[in-house]
């Protein structure tokens, strides 16, 4: 591998680091175990053979990665997940001019679609967040999970039905002072 | 099943964008003649609008960030793996002529006491195949070991898939891993088995310590330190940043047949010069 390919290969896998840390947290969910299966993640793909051009599906190439290394270091563990209080931060341009309290129920609204995916069990947070939050196509996910893209459509099925249970409640309380235009 | 039945069945299909051709055709014409199948439709693609801007909200912190782009810097990390599993190579390469050498002249005196390294290598040998010292992680894959090492140690471990690549018969097998203490600080410990004989492989940085001791022999510029410690074969030696030390109580009909196995390869051009003359 020349130089001028791994610094391409590096470019374009750094534009997935974001990603592949909230991957990381719905695996793990624990912040200092994300912070090492990310690198554990870039290790093991800057040392493989079988590196996919930059702009083939390099996402889901390092997410089939780290999944595959997250199942080893569960086999190789004792303790089961801890949970943690994340960080949930503003997301990249969400600086808006919008009036506060608009800013604000939305804030409090992306909180309350956090808690409920997070309150999914593993495998449907899991499914949910690679269709809804990393975009992800069925065939892409079955890779990733290493399953039929039948079972992906069941399982993200059934992920979304819960996830709907669970949301609704909450997001009609937060949608009631919005504008129309949030309740679209 | 009704029409609608059937197009409530694909909507979801169509939000996630899994529908081609007819089929998008199809639902979207449904949608435009159907208010009731549309009202369902506005709920969903809302309900999944709400949790596809309201999931993404992780941004990896700066100090990973920071981690990771060092790790991906191509110079430094090209160069430096190289250097890593190149000496890993050697090793595996040199590893049966070596220990056959140390066999043949176990029984010759020392040329001088073994360094600390040797001695914590040997100690930590015994140790493992009491079943005092339990492996942290079990593996017979060089990857996952090689990786399991990182931000445990403050060096970089590669071990090759040397064996595997040479198409050759395995003459070793990897069996795991650990962490062992050395000067107040983590040294590497892989666990090998050879012809069901344990061997160990010890590694740690070259500024923590230089191989020294035993009767030293130099061969394709690297410099090996030979000690019989224990009824143990330790050899140690330096290399590219890194000190290993690398223990074992094969027999020496058994190396021998490693000999035979190295030499039937392309690694023959290799191996010949270092024999033991």
């Amino acid at each position: 591998m020349t130089t001028d390919n791994d610094a391409g290969f590096g470019q374009a896998a750094m534009e997935y680091i974001d990603s592949l840390y909230g991957y990381a947290l719905t695996l793990t969910r624990d912040a200092t175990e994300a912070d090492d299966l990310v690198q554990e993640t870039y290790v093991r793909a800057t040392g493989a053979g079988n590196r996919p051009d930059p702009d083939s599906n390099l996402k889901g190439w390092l997410f089939v990665i780290m999944r595959n290394a997250w199942l080893n270091q569960l086999r190789h563990k004792n303790s089961g997940p801890h949970f943690v209080e994340l960080d949930l931060g503003e997301p990249p341009g969400a600086a808006t001019q919008e009036n506060p309290h608009v800013v604000y129920l939305r804030k409090l609204e992306r909180q309350q679609v956090r808690d409920a995916i997070e309150s999914l069990p593993h495998a449907y947070r899991e499914i949910v967040v690679l269709r809804d939050i990393e975009g992800f196509t069925y065939q892409e996910i079955a890779t990733v999970l290493d399953c039929p893209a039948g079972t992906v459509m069941s399982r993200l099925g059934r992920a979304r039905e819960k996830l709907r249970q669970r949301l609704q409640p909450r997001i009609r309380r937060v949608d009631y002072g919005l504008t129309k235009e949030g309740r679209s | 099943m009704s029409q609608c039945d059937d197009i409530r069945e694909w909507l979801t299909l169509y939000l996630d964008d899994e529908l081609r051709g007819d089929e998008r055709v199809t639902v979207e014409s449904h949608l435009a003649e159907c208010e009731s199948c549309a009202a369902v439709f506005s709920r969903e693609r809302s309900f999944l609008k709400t949790v596809r801007e309201g999931g993404k909200l992780y941004v990896a912190p700066p100090e990973l960030r920071a981690k990771v782009q060092q790790m991906l810097r191509p110079s430094r990390r090209s160069r430096f793996s190289w250097m890593v599993a190149a000496a890993a190579v050697l090793l595996v390469l040199l590893l049966p002529v070596i220990v056959w050498r140390v066999v043949k002249q176990g029984n010759q005196p020392e040329k001088g006491p073994a360094g600390s390294f040797a001695l914590m290598a040997a100690e930590t040998h015994l140790r493992h195949v009491r079943g005092q010292l339990p492996l942290e992680m079990e593996s017979m894959s060089p990857q996952d070991i090689s990786s399991w090492f990182v931000n445990k140690v403050n060096f970089s471990v590669k071990l090759p898939n040397y064996q595997e690549s040479s198409g050759q018969e395995k003459l070793y097998v990897l069996e795991g891993a650990r962490l062992v203490n050395f000067q107040n600080d983590y040294a590497a410990y892989v666990a090998y088995q050879m012809k069901e004989r344990p061997i160990s492989l010890v590694i740690t940085s070259a500024s923590a310590v230089e191989p020294t001791g035993g009767e030293v022999i130099a061969a394709r510029g690297l410099v090996f330190h030979y000690n019989a410690i224990d009824g143990l074969k330790v050899l140690t030696w330096k290399d590219r940043g890194l000190t290993y030390a690398l223990v074992s109580d094969l027999e020496e009909r058994g190396q021998q047949s490693c000999i035979v196995c190295h030499e039937g390869t392309k690694d023959r051009d290799f191996i010949e010069p270092l024999k033991p003359h």
